[in-house]
């Protein structure tokens, strides 16, 4: 048993989410991910299940362990009661933790999204704010969100949400008190390190690639260049 | 003073193939022998199957042999046990037929419940019309009107349905269920030789002898499709079809298939019926409720409690030979035990 | 299709709902795409119910979205989420509902790790005490907003001034209930029907009038997938499983979708107009027009006879109008894109494949 596989299981996501698997497939059939990606948790957890470091760091660094999207239907199925979708979130934590991520297209994307989600949630108090969530880059939004980011204020009031207000209500504005406790929040549970630690070892990467930290940034968000989806997809 | 073995009463709780054998052995060995059976026909289980594994043979034909020399067993039919007192030496069993006897050992063959399908919920078994369970399928089989098997053109059986599965608290492999589907799929292709028929299995179990060759026949014969993966869940479309989610774990591939006819391998489930008297006797149970024999390798049949015998399902998922040398081994226990009194 | 059978599953699953008394926390999501279900919500069980739910504005995300995108570390929601526990205590209340599904799943999942391990808890409180010198107590009920509207369902239909019938025929509508995952597929018991069945939406349904469309990807998620779609690279994911979803659903023709997630909300309206714009189909039984995808709350409102405008249904990208029409609903066509007070605010562009009024 490896010293990797040993911290692994240090997570009590893994220590819930895998006792022993069986094999049998359960999990893959109703994945999401795997319908779309080169993707099948089944593997993942028997590639755990090997105890084997060296091939438990090659997950660390690959792109598979950022393919599932957390939807945890395979947890309600499993006939051992493990739960895959727990073991990619302990695996996800432990690639971070050893800088594997930037091993990996996918894996980079954690920049952008540590960026973006830990920013709205220090900044406004929010995951999604409408400061941050634009047309430009969320095209789907569609028309009609482009009217409502056109005419902010005016569609919130409209609707009876607070934008930008204090008092109660929907997307008012969260009051420094509690701005100041979610960043004490961060600081003291960790939080805040993750992110400085995503954050620093992808400018060391975007130094590496030579990219600009706007240029990386651009990169993980928009473009996608490995083989990653299954043959249905393709 | 020597008392002669007719003078010793015996009382057999469960009329399935285990009581049945076991009340003819001690019947043959002179005992007075009580059999106790609360459906109104003996046979248990045995009395719903058509065929059995592996070599086809009609459980009426079985049955009927075994029920053809009672003997002077005392065998009563839709009798419950309604009381049972732990004597000084012995116990007092009263019948729901009023009958009270003092007897000098117990033999408990209350063999299984078919486990309940319908709790495999993502299955839809009581839900979508064209679920069915392997026992459903006997009762096709033996003529009785099915309406889900309606001239089915694609067929999918689901081994494990009960069976290794924590989710609903069995942890245990039910034995059988692995033959019987070999078997079930190859009956069925010889009444609807076009179908397609799929069994989706975790491992396929095919111990015993002439099980093997069975599962060589469903494929070289029969062309049966054996997908190693386990069904997760089913669907219905709009006109009533199966919509069917697995994974083929040899390839690695999700897998979906669209079905007329899905039959599920319900495992064997403990008998409920059986809690009152462990409760009263003070019984050992195992946690998935089965009874807890005194030791499974050298005294299977016996219990923790003197004078009480176990033979058959009671005590796990047995097949049917295995339950027939359980039943001649418990009478034999039981005579060991009572020449010593 | 058997109901009885349901039935019985659904007796297996029921949930103790407290009637009154409640510590209200908002959704990220629906508070920026769909705040007016959020206003409906605490309006119908306020005003037209008479009950107590209770807003702090103190309370902030539970940081579900950072969470489930692997961006912090669990203690970290677990301490916001001790916060709010905590803001909950002080205004004395020990019932908490959540806007979010999301929230919901991870509220019940830190819950439940609390409840195994003891430890996490205690070094939760220590963080806590640490972090905003606060001490908190767990609520004794925890419940998602579809539990509430499934709780009252009665109580709204005693109100319904447009029920969920066709006026033009007669019959029930026909309706897609789309459960959000962490409702219930990570802890079946914590729901109402449990995961396999799902009884909250479908009993609120029944209740308003409609008859529920049960369809092979009944089940399916909507595709959010967190990373994969907040990421731009990776909304192809996003996408492919809803477009999934609705070819699943066409053959039943489908007059509503009915959500308990605000995401799933989100990605089942604007990914049809992604599926129109980019194939041209259209999945509403009117050519040219969607499927509507409306929130429960969104539903209790329409059907208790709220301005569907008021309400904020102009806020979908899927034109709901089919629907309204459908219901009999009264509204005013002229008023959908205008602001308070009848301000102009012009219209969105028409998107080429896909109606929005």
């Amino acid at each position: 048993m490896g010293k990797i596989y040993e911290r692994l299981m240090s997570d009590v996501r893994l220590q819930e989410g895998l006792k022993a698997c069986i094999n049998c497939g359960t999990c893959t059939a109703v994945c999401p991910a795997a319908e779309f990606y080169r993707y099948n948790p089944k593997n993942i957890v028997n590639i755990v299940q090997t105890q084997d470091d060296e091939e438990i760091i090659k997950l660390l660094k690959s792109d598979t362990i950022w393919y599932c999207g957390e939807c945890m239907s395979c947890v309600t199925r499993c006939p051992r009661t493990n739960a895959p979708g727990q073991v990619i979130i302990a695996l996800r934590t432990l690639s971070v933790e050893l800088g594997y991520f930037v091993e990996s297209e996918k894996g980079r994307q954690q920049y952008a999204l540590a960026k973006v989600l830990c920013g709205n949630v220090l900044n406004y108090g929010y995951c999604v704010h409408p400061e941050t969530f634009k047309y430009a880059s969320h095209p789907e939004y569609g028309t009609v969100g482009k009217w409502i980011e056109d005419h902010l204020q005016d569609v919130y009031d409209r609707v009876g949400a607070n934008y930008g207000k204090s008092g109660p209500g929907p997307l008012r504005k969260i009051a420094r008190e509690s701005l100041d406790d979610l960043q004490k929040i961060f600081d003291v549970t960790g939080g805040s390190a993750r992110v400085e630690k995503i954050k620093d070892l992808s400018r060391k990467k975007a130094q590496e690639m030579g990219l600009s930290e706007e240029e990386y940034f651009n990169e993980v968000f928009n473009e996608t260049h490995g083989e990653h989806l299954n043959q249905q997809n393709q | 003073m020597e008392i002669s073995n007719q003078q010793r009463n015996i009382v057999v709780i469960g009329g399935g193939p285990a009581g049945i054998e076991a009340s003819r052995a001690l019947d043959a060995m002179g005992y007075t022998v009580f059999l106790v059976e609360r459906e109104n026909r003996l046979g248990g289980h045995l009395g719903r199957w058509d065929r059995l594994f592996p070599y086809g043979t009609p459980a009426e034909d079985v049955l009927s042999q075994l029920t053809a020399s009672m003997g002077r067993i005392k065998w009563f039919t839709s009798t419950e046990v309604t009381q049972v007192n732990k004597l000084e030496r012995g116990y007092n069993v009263i019948l729901s037929n009023g009958l009270s006897v003092l007897a000098d050992a117990l033999l408990l063959t209350t063999g299984f419940t078919l486990f309940n399908a319908s709790k495999k919920e993502e299955y839809g078994y009581g839900i979508y019309d064209r679920v069915i369970t392997n026992a459903d399928l006997e009762d096709y089989f033996s003529g009785i009107p099915v309406p889900a098997v309606d001239n089915p053109r694609r067929i999918g059986f689901v081994h494990c349905v009960g069976s290794r599965d924590e989710k609903v608290g069995n942890r245990y492999c039910s034995k059988v269920c692995c033959a019987t589907a070999v078997k079930q799929a190859c009956e069925i292709k010889e009444k609807f030789p076009d179908a397609v028929v799929y069994c989706f299995y975790m491992d396929l179990r095919m111990f015993g002898r002439g099980y093997e060759d069975m599962y060589l026949e469903a494929q070289k014969k029969y062309g049966v499709i054996f997908v190693r993966g386990r069904v997760s869940e089913v669907s219905e479309d709009k006109d009533g079809h199966l919509f069917v989610k697995a994974e083929d774990t040899l390839s690695g591939k999700p897998l979906r298939v669209t079905l007329d006819l899905l039959v599920l391998m319900a495992g064997m489930s403990h008998n409920r019926a059986v809690d009152p008297i462990a409760r009263t006797l003070a019984l050992s149970t195992m946690e998935d409720g089965f009874l807890k024999p005194k030791d499974s390798l050298t005294a299977a049949q016996a219990s923790y409690c003197t004078g009480v015998f176990y033979a058959g399902a009671c005590t796990g998922p047995k097949t049917l030979p295995e339950t027939m040398a359980e039943a001649k081994a418990a009478a034999t226990s039981i005579h060991e035990y009572l020449q010593e009194q | 299709m058997n109901y009885e059978g349901k039935k019985k599953i659904w007796s297996e699953f029921q949930k103790e709902i407290p009637d009154d008394k409640y510590f209200y926390a908002r959704s990220c999501i629906r508070q920026n795409f769909n705040p007016g279900a959020e206003q409906a919500f605490l309006d119908i069980v306020r005003n037209r119910f008479g009950k107590d739910f209770y807003e702090d504005p103190l309370h902030t995300t539970c940081g579900g979205i950072a969470y489930h995108s692997d961006t912090t570390p669990e203690e970290t929601s677990m301490t916001i989420i001790a916060r709010q526990f905590s803001l909950m205590n002080q205004a004395g209340y020990r019932n908490f509902v959540v806007s979010c599904v999301t929230s919901f799943g991870l509220h019940s999942e830190i819950l439940q790790t609390w409840e195994e391990h003891p430890e996490i808890e205690q070094k939760i409180h220590e963080l806590l005490w640490k972090a905003c010198k606060r001490e908190f107590v767990k609520p004794d009920f925890l419940m998602h907003s579809s539990d509430m509207m499934y709780h009252y369902r009665f109580l709204i239909s005693e109100q319904a001034k447009y029920p969920l019938i066709n006026v033009h025929t007669g019959e029930p509508l026909k309706v897609v209930e789309h459960i959000g995952c962490h409702y219930s597929k990570i802890f079946p018991s914590k729901s109402v029907g449990g995961a396999e069945y799902p009884r909250v939406l479908a009993g609120l349904v029944e209740a308003l009038g409609g008859s529920v469309v049960d369809y092979p990807e009944r089940r399916h998620c909507c595709g959010f997938g967190f990373r994969q779609y907040l990421v731009k690279a990776n909304r192809g994911y996003s996408l492919t499983n809803t477009y999934k979803k609705f070819e699943s659903m066409e053959p039943f023709h489908p007059d509503l979708i009915i959500t308990n997630c605000p995401g799933c909300n989100y990605f089942l309206d604007r990914w049809q107009y992604v599926i129109a714009e980019t194939t041209g189909k259209t999945y509403g039984d009117t050519p040219g027009y969607g499927i509507p995808v409306l929130s429960s709350e969104e539903v209790a409102a329409l059907v208790m006879g709220y301005d569907p405008w008021d309400l904020g249904l102009q806020m979908h990208q899927v034109a709901v109008e089919p629907l309204l029409d459908k219901m009999g609903v009264k509204y005013d066509k002229s008023r959908k894109y205008k602001g308070l007070g009848g301000k102009d605010l012009g219209v969105p562009a028409s998107p080429a494949n896909i109606r929005i009024f």
